[in-house]
């Protein structure tokens, strides 16, 4: 059983009856319990996945009709509710919440009969871009178990690259679907804010986070997408998609097409080895048919602080729920006073999630608001107007993924301002809403390195041609493991 | 400069107990430390944009029930209330 093979493929394959569901899911849970040890990129594995996929299997004889996903093996990211099942956030705070509902982007895949093979690990809520910051321990750059994969969908972008499932969700709030992807060389998208419902995403930071997939090919990416797309009564963030088709036209190809590189991205603190990457993606991508040159968008190297300050903000105001009463760790109320019964609880929290929560009380409080948070408002804006300006000149952006190679375990996780700077080149695309994705592009002696292309709102379609262009002129090598 | 003193105030409004100093206070001042690269930006006459949905796009408000009982799910729900701790004596 070649568990190697893409979500299409899959789905292929099962169709025409060349494999079962049963078989194929049975050898993903039989993979997880062989390599997960080393790994770890699950938190909770699906018992049931292999009846689930024996049913499929059923309703495929009898002739009934199955959804799009022919019980494929999804992992999902630990901050996505699924009913009655753990969704930790890979928190303490929540190691016995069971959600009470299905997000929409299970309830979509759901009904499209896919099999979620198990919950992944994250940083805790999403903070954090290397998963080290997970209640539940790290997990493992399948390329090199010294390195970390990336987060904080690290456990998603493990999961796809290891052959554990053949597709995840993430969320991504300032890279956190793109920076593992790039880490682990999986396509990781971030769409056009409101493009995918968050009804049933644990909420970390609402005006800037989306759900997205994580895959082997672009291809599979346009597939999820056109599963889990959509305007949602739910979300009242979510736009009208008028259920575009992804997938058709994705071989259009990109000539003639304006790609502006951005200056800011490829500046200082970059690796020269990521530097030469870009540069080849640039004339691959020229080789192609595109026009590159280069542009300015002064904002970048703002973004990162005020990206900070307006996540933290409003994380904040989301964890403010944790208290113990309404949500949170459990125990008995007996010989607390009130405060103090909450501050007892809140201390479930790690130590970077506390961090963010401190800084989300100061940094918009009275006396400080001016300096930090409305300025940071304030880049925001100008940012999202240098941006726009950018897409009246070219149909996408271009950049690494990240500026550096993934590194080792513990290398800056006692450095908060190093870890800032890796996300410098993500964090663009969630401040101004635009659609982004990270392409596996390059090997340097064995680490990963993606390339980013961004677009402008709605402009997702285009962009998914873009990126499946400049993947087809790539070739890897298999992850060893 | 942000002092030490005003973390652990902001601290105790979010009802956290900063009991490692080097890990929550020092750590946290040395972050916000670094966005004071905002005053460079150079943004102060800069509108602050908010993406705006007219209200014809919002769903209608009205009541959708939901067929599981969550206040139930309250550990310390006691039939007609949820119980909390006793506020200071």
């Amino acid at each position: 059983m070649n568990l190697k093979i893409s979500a299409l493929e899959y789905v292929q394959e099962v169709k025409t009856g060349n494999i079962s569901a049963e078989d194929f899911v049975a050898k993903t849970i039989e993979r997880i319990q062989s390599i997960d040890d080393k790994l770890h990129a699950f938190l909770s594995i699906n018992d049931e996945a292999v009846d689930q996929a024996r049913n499929i299997d059923k309703k495929i004889k009898s002739g009934e009709k199955v959804g799009d996903c022919f019980g494929m093996p999804i992992s999902i990211k630990d901050n996505i509710c699924i009913k009655d099942s753990k969704t930790t956030c890979a928190s303490k705070m929540l190691e016995n919440f069971i959600a009470p509902y299905d997000a929409t982007v299970i309830t979509k895949l759901k009904q499209q009969d896919a099999i979620f093979v198990g919950k992944v690990n994250m940083d805790e809520f999403a903070m954090g871009l290397t998963t080290e910051f997970s209640a539940y321990g790290p997990s493992k750059n399948p390329w090199n178990l010294e390195h970390v994969p990336g987060g904080s969908s690290g456990g998603s972008a493990v999961s796809v690259s290891a052959f554990e499932c053949v597709a995840s969700l993430g969320s991504d709030t300032g890279g956190s679907v793109r920076n593992p992807a790039s880490f682990c060389s999986t396509v990781g998208y971030k769409p056009t804010y409101g493009l995918i419902s968050r009804y049933g995403l644990i909420s970390y930071a609402n005006t800037i986070e989306q759900i997205g997939p994580l895959t082997r090919t672009v291809k599979d990416t346009a597939f999820m997408l056109n599963l889990i797309s959509g305007i949602d009564s739910n979300d009242n963030t979510t736009v009208d998609n008028k259920n575009e088709d992804y997938l058709s036209g994705i071989e259009s190809g990109i000539e003639g097409k304006k790609i502006g590189i951005i200056k800011e991205m490829i500046g200082d603190g970059i690796d020269p080895v990521v530097l030469s990457a870009t540069k080849d993606a640039i004339a691959k991508l020229e080789g192609l048919g595109a026009i590159c040159e280069e542009i300015s968008i002064d904002m970048v190297k703002y973004s990162v602080a005020a990206y900070y300050t307006i996540s933290a903000t409003e994380a904040g105001s989301n964890l403010a729920r944790y208290d113990n009463i309404r949500y949170g760790y459990d125990f008995p109320l007996e010989g607390y006073e009130f405060n103090s019964y909450i501050s007892k609880a809140r201390r479930n929290f790690g130590p970077e999630v506390t961090r963010r929560m401190i800084i989300g009380g100061f940094v918009p409080s009275a006396g400080h608001a001016g300096k930090y948070f409305l300025k940071a408002l304030k880049v925001k804006s100008k940012l999202t107007r240098e941006i726009n300006d950018a897409f009246k000149k070219f149909d996408f952006l271009i950049s690494p993924t990240v500026p550096i190679l993934p590194f080792k375990l513990g290398e800056k996780i006692d450095d908060p301002i190093s870890l800032f700077l890796v996300d410098i080149n993500t964090i663009t695309a969630n401040l101004t809403g635009k659609p982004a994705i990270s392409i596996p592009f390059s090997n340097s002696n064995g680490l990963p390195i993606g390339i980013q292309l961004m677009a402008d709102s709605m402009n997702d379609k285009s962009l998914l041609q873009a990126a499946h262009a400049l993947e087809q002129t790539v070739n890897l090598p298999e992850v060893p493991i | 400069m942000v002092t030490e003193e005003e973390i652990e105030h902001v601290s105790k409004l979010m009802r956290i107990d900063v009991d490692d100093h080097k890990e929550y206070v020092e750590k946290v001042n040395m972050m916000i430390s670094y966005f004071d690269l905002l005053d460079s930006a150079g943004v102060n006459s800069e509108e602050i944009t908010m993406p705006e949905i007219s209200i014809s796009n919002l769903r209608k408000d009205e009541y959708i029930p939901f067929d599981d009982k969550l206040i139930e799910k309250l550990n310390h729900y006691k039939g007609t209330y949820v119980r909390a701790p006793k506020m200071s004596s």
